[in-house]
């Protein structure tokens, strides 16, 4: 499990709320993060779609923050972003130079396929039937994005052009 | 009457020959003499043959001298093992134990043969007095009190220093067997009075070594750390600081090699103390690719390169001035360092705290060069009055500086303030690789320049330091005489002794070897056509440093010669001699 | 519950990572900015003392103060650091290369001297920075650019290298266990004393298919779930065997009475000293004759 020590038992509806800003936050910061290792390593495509993805975490970071905050006001958070690794934010070993647009969406996908197990993982140990709901509306929010990505890929070409690494020059001794 | 006395002494270690002079050193200092020790060993750890000079006189010492006034064989081998360091004239009283039989036909072969020469029982007197004919070396400073009068009282004392914690009997032992040294001198007059003048200022005289000053200047200037790895002949300024440095909170490291020292010293410097390396040439190798970062970094970082002989280990235990292109010029990349060299035990306190000072006030390595001879060589000088030098720091930021901080900012004087971690607001990287302002790599070539323009600029001040030049001599004068380190002492003597002889000579000792001051050298060539740079080195080091930096005189010449082959004052003269067309 | 000090993203710094996108130093810097975080000292408080190397570029990409030194040296100029200032907290890190190879020598002698620091070392089997050359932690027969017929010297075992010379705190981590290696190198900060965690940290662009984070994940195994005691010392050296076959997680070693460090001695040692201190214009008085 990539969580470490959520107690479920006592998750209440605010830790809920805390937990997947968190979740959106770390994804933010990722995606933000990953644009800009492909933007210096002259990898565009696929820095712009990661760009667009850290937008969309943003997104929905903040529509859960403002229905934190309109039922818990600024009640600090019980939760630690330290807790959190990886839930929706792809790994760091996901991304390469010159990767293509098609696998950058496929990692996105495979992100978005990671953070709905942890919430349907959430939903199945929760026990707040408040946090409960909460967590059963993220799940299907995954869902919606997985099938957001897929459109996308649907969308590229699907000939095949080639292995990036086939063309590119030899790294460079520092 | 004579004001100087130069004498010589060889003997197996166990003769304790060079106990003997430390004990005439410590009695004529206390009576206000100056006065001036080398030792010289061979190459056993313990057990091998030694010989020492002393040199004492009314006046400042510059050299330990040419020629020995009086010379002291306890046994013929080892004297002549000896041979180049300790020379002979015909007006050497020459002392010798009778037992070792008359003067072999050896030293008849070396040109010169003493018109004085004194057999003397000294094992047997030892063995009547003492009881044993290991207090040999006190029958010894017993003749030598006895006929060149230094004070007997001083020696008695020099003897209680080194006996009296062994016991009273030992003690009492070896100041009969003095007496009986001092009366059979008195018994057998030398043919010609030798007596040793009295001292013209008495006072209290400060007996130590190079090393011992480098120390002192350290902990004077603040020394926090000291990073190194021991290596002959500079490893004392190590031990000393090990016992000292504790006191004013600070640590000595004892690294596992060179680099790792320099490394630590660097580290220390990092964290914002005051910090140092002390090594010789082979160490010195080792360090160099540390001393760059230094450079790069921008960091305060004193380094004490004792030379010896080279390369490789070459001769460890003997001066050399070889390591000035090394100093100035073993570095990849662009880069200027300061370099400084002491030219005496004296002053190599005052070049420590100058070593420091422009170490920490232009944020850079500085390399102090001395030689084996001024750090091992033992001396009773004038105290030094410290009431005037300066302690200088690094330039800090100040709170305004620390909002948005630039650790490499770009200033009138180059000088950028320094932080350190602790600081807060100060955080920077420090780093090998170029850096711009903030300190941030870079691979920009305008940036690089701009900081290459940068790290040289701030040095520029270095070179109008005309005090870290001495310059004496009719300013006009036609012949210049120009020495650098332990070297400077000998043309010293040979400046007053040419100037008596009524030729036309000038001095120039540089303290600052590097950066090359162009203008001082100019203004001191103006008047010159010809000339000496005297240093004991093959190639010459500085001369061709000269050569590359300054419109040197067409007539200005290197005299340059290996290594342990100490230059006499009279040959200089000669030379100069020869160069002048008033005296041809 | 009080609000941390401080939180991970206070000890990132502007600068962007050159590191090949995948990277495991990338992980390795995220874990350590939360370890840092968890750990609480201020950025200014913290020295980050690296070499040369694409792991040794590490301290430049955090606030702390750093100093991205020369190859090899890290763990000498880190001792100067430490030993000059002891209330900084010091991290030192590096890669294989450089802390196995040019500067193998010196840590035998950060552990003997046991000054309080932490050593991280990126492992990735391989030199990254010049491009693919072969490392002292390579297996046996590995081809590379410097040994296309294939290696034929057996690598170091940095495990055992470290936990041979007696230092006192030995873990080996990997940034396919995030949360693992967090805490891995947080323990490794707290420890009073030269501590070590040997972070396996794939490089995507010259090291192995075998040893990339899929892998690790895959393969990697926990000490705690041997069961294995990490006071134990002969028995880390003996799981320590294993470096190069499997990969084990966790603390091999943990010194359950850690003895002074150096530089707590050291004060000692100031203190006493200091009462011998004379002012500064005494100092030559040491010399003078009387
Ligand atoms: C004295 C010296 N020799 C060689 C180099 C070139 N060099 C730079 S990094 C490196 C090896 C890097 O490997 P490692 O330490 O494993 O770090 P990595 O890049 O794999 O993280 C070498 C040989 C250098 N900078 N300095
Ligand atoms: S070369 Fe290897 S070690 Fe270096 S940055 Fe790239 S992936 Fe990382
Ligand atoms: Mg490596």
């Amino acid at each position: 499990m990539t969580t470490r020590g959520i107690d479920y038992d006592r998750l209440t509806l605010k830790d809920a709320f805390d937990l997947a800003i968190l979740v959106e936050e770390e994804a933010r910061d990722r995606y933000e993060e990953l644009a800009a290792q492909l933007t210096l390593h002259h990898t565009p495509a696929a820095a712009g779609f990661f760009t667009k993805m850290t937008g969309i975490e943003e997104k929905h970071r903040q529509q859960l923050q403002v229905e934190r905050e309109k039922k818990f006001g600024s009640e600090p958070r019980s939760i630690q972003v330290e807790l959190l690794y990886d839930i929706e934010a792809p790994g760091y070993d996901e991304v390469r130079a010159f990767m293509s647009l098609g696998d950058a969406l496929r990692t996105a996908l495979a992100s978005e396929v990671k953070a709905h197990a942890f919430f349907t993982e959430a939903v199945r140990n929760v026990k707040d039937p408040d946090a409960k709901a909460l967590f059963s509306e993220l799940c299907e929010e995954e869902l919606e994005h997985q099938a957001l990505v897929k459109a996308e890929l649907a969308k590229l070409d699907p000939t095949p052009n080639g292995n990036p690494n086939d063309y590119s020059d030899d790294p460079v001794a520092l | 009457m004579v004001d100087d006395l130069i004498l010589g002494m060889a003997g197996s270690g166990g003769d304790g020959v060079v106990s003997a002079g430390e004990s005439l050193l410590s009695a004529a200092s206390s009576e206000g003499y100056h006065a001036l020790m080398t030792k010289s060993f061979g190459s056993q750890i313990r057990g091998g043959e030694s010989s020492c000079r002393v040199r004492l006189s009314t006046n400042k010492v510059l050299n330990p001298g040419g020629a020995l006034d009086v010379a002291v064989a306890l046994n013929w081998d080892d004297f002549f093992r000896f041979g180049a360091e300790l020379p002979l004239s015909v007006a050497t009283v020459f002392i010798y134990e009778e037992k070792a039989g008359p003067p072999p036909a050896t030293l008849k072969e070396r040109g010169v043969m003493p018109r004085e020469m004194r057999a003397v029982p000294i094992g047997e007197l030892a063995k009547k007095s003492a009881g044993t004919d290991k207090a040999k070396t006190s029958v010894v400073l017993g003749l030598l009190s006895g006929w060149f009068g230094i004070p007997s009282t001083a020696i008695a004392r020099g003897l209680k220093k080194k006996f009296g914690n062994k016991g009273e009997g030992l003690l009492e032992a070896n100041e009969r067997a003095l007496a009986t040294g001092i009366e059979y001198a008195t018994a057998h007059p030398l043919a010609e009075q030798h007596t040793l003048a009295l001292p013209t200022k008495s006072g209290p005289k400060l007996l130590c070594d190079g090393n011992d000053m480098c120390a002192a200047g350290a902990l004077f200037s603040g020394v926090q750390f000291f990073g190194g790895y021991p290596i002959t002949p500079s490893t004392e300024v190590m031990q000393t600081l090990s016992k000292e440095i504790w006191k004013y909170g600070g640590v000595v490291l004892q690294a596992e090699d060179e680099i790792a020292g320099v490394g630590a010293a660097l580290g220390a410097s990092f964290a914002g103390k005051k910090s140092m390396t002390a090594t010789s040439g082979p160490g010195m190798s080792l360090k160099t690719e540390i001393l760059g970062l230094a450079s790069l970094a921008e960091l305060p970082l004193v380094l004490l390169n004792v030379q010896r002989g080279g390369p490789s280990t070459g001769l460890p235990t003997k001066p050399e001035q070889g390591d000035l292109f090394q100093a100035v010029f073993s570095a990849h990349g662009d880069v200027l360092r300061p370099v400084l060299a002491p030219t005496d035990v004296s002053d190599t306190f005052k070049i420590t705290v100058e070593a420091f000072n422009i170490a920490e006030v232009y944020q850079t390595p500085v390399i102090i060069l001395s030689d084996q001879e001024i750090a091992q060589r033992k001396e009773a000088i004038d105290p030094i009055d410290t009431s005037k030098l300066e302690v200088l720091e690094r330039r800090r930021p100040t709170e305004a500086e620390l909002v948005d901080y630039s650790r490499f900012k770009l200033t009138a004087d180059s000088i950028s303030p320094i932080s350190h971690p602790g600081m807060k607001g100060g955080n920077y990287l420090g780093a090998g690789i170029e850096h711009n302002e903030k300190g941030e790599p870079t691979a920009s070539g305008t940036m690089h320049a701009r900081m290459n323009e940068k790290r040289f600029n701030k040095l520029d001040p270095l070179k109008k330091r005309t005090d870290l030049f001495e310059v004496s001599g009719d300013p006009k004068a036609s012949i210049a005489l120009i020495a650098w380190g332990s070297t400077a002492g000998v043309c010293r003597e040979a400046h007053a002794l040419a100037v008596a002889r009524g030729l036309k000579v000038k001095l120039l000792v540089p303290y600052l070897l590097y950066p090359i001051a162009e203008e001082i050298y100019q203004s001191f060539f103006a008047s010159v056509r010809s000339g000496l740079v005297v240093e004991l080195a093959h190639q010459g080091q500085l001369y061709r440093i000269l050569r590359m930096f300054t419109d040197v005189p067409r007539g200005l010449k290197s005299l340059a010669r290996s290594g342990a082959n100490p230059f006499q004052p009279s040959e200089i003269v000669s030379r100069l001699a020869e160069m002048s067309p008033e005296v041809n | 519950m009080n609000a941390p000090a401080f939180q991970a993203k206070d000890f990132k710094s502007d600068l962007k990572p050159i590191w090949c996108p995948g990277c495991g130093d990338f992980g390795v810097l995220q874990g350590l900015y939360r370890a840092l975080a968890a750990i609480g000292r201020p950025p200014h408080e913290i020295a980050f003392i690296s070499g040369i190397g694409c792991s040794s570029r590490i301290p430049g990409y955090t606030t702390a103060y750093g100093f991205n030194s020369v190859h090899g040296r890290s763990l000498p100029i880190a001792q100067g650091v430490k030993l000059a200032n002891p209330d900084l907290l010091v991290v030192v890190a590096g890669g294989d290369g450089d802390g196995f190879s040019i500067g193998g020598g010196h840590v035998a002698h950060a552990i003997r001297r046991n000054t309080d620091l932490t050593y991280l070392v990126m492992d990735n089997q391989v030199y990254g920075l010049t491009k693919g050359q072969l490392s002292p932690t390579a297996p046996r027969g590995l081809q590379t650019v410097t040994s296309p017929l294939g290696s034929l010297e057996e690598p170091i075992n940095p495990l055992l290298y470290v936990l041979a010379y007696g230092a006192g705190f030995v873990a080996q981590a990997t940034p396919a266990d995030m949360p693992g290696m967090t805490a891995l190198i947080e323990e490794a900060i707290r420890y009073p004393g030269f501590s070590f965690v040997n972070i396996q940290s794939p490089c995507v662009t010259f090291g192995e298919d075998d040893q990339q984070l899929k892998a690790h994940k895959a393969k990697m195994k926990t000490l705690a779930s041997l069961g294995h005691d990490s006071a134990n010392q002969l028995k880390a050296m003996d799981l320590a065997r294993a470096y190069g076959t499997e990969l084990y997680t966790g603390v091999f070693y943990r010194n359950p009475n850690p003895p002074p460090t150096y530089d707590a001695l050291i004060r000692l040692r100031q203190a006493e000293q200091s009462k011998k201190a004379v002012p500064r214009n005494r100092i030559l008085d040491a010399y003078l004759q009387k």
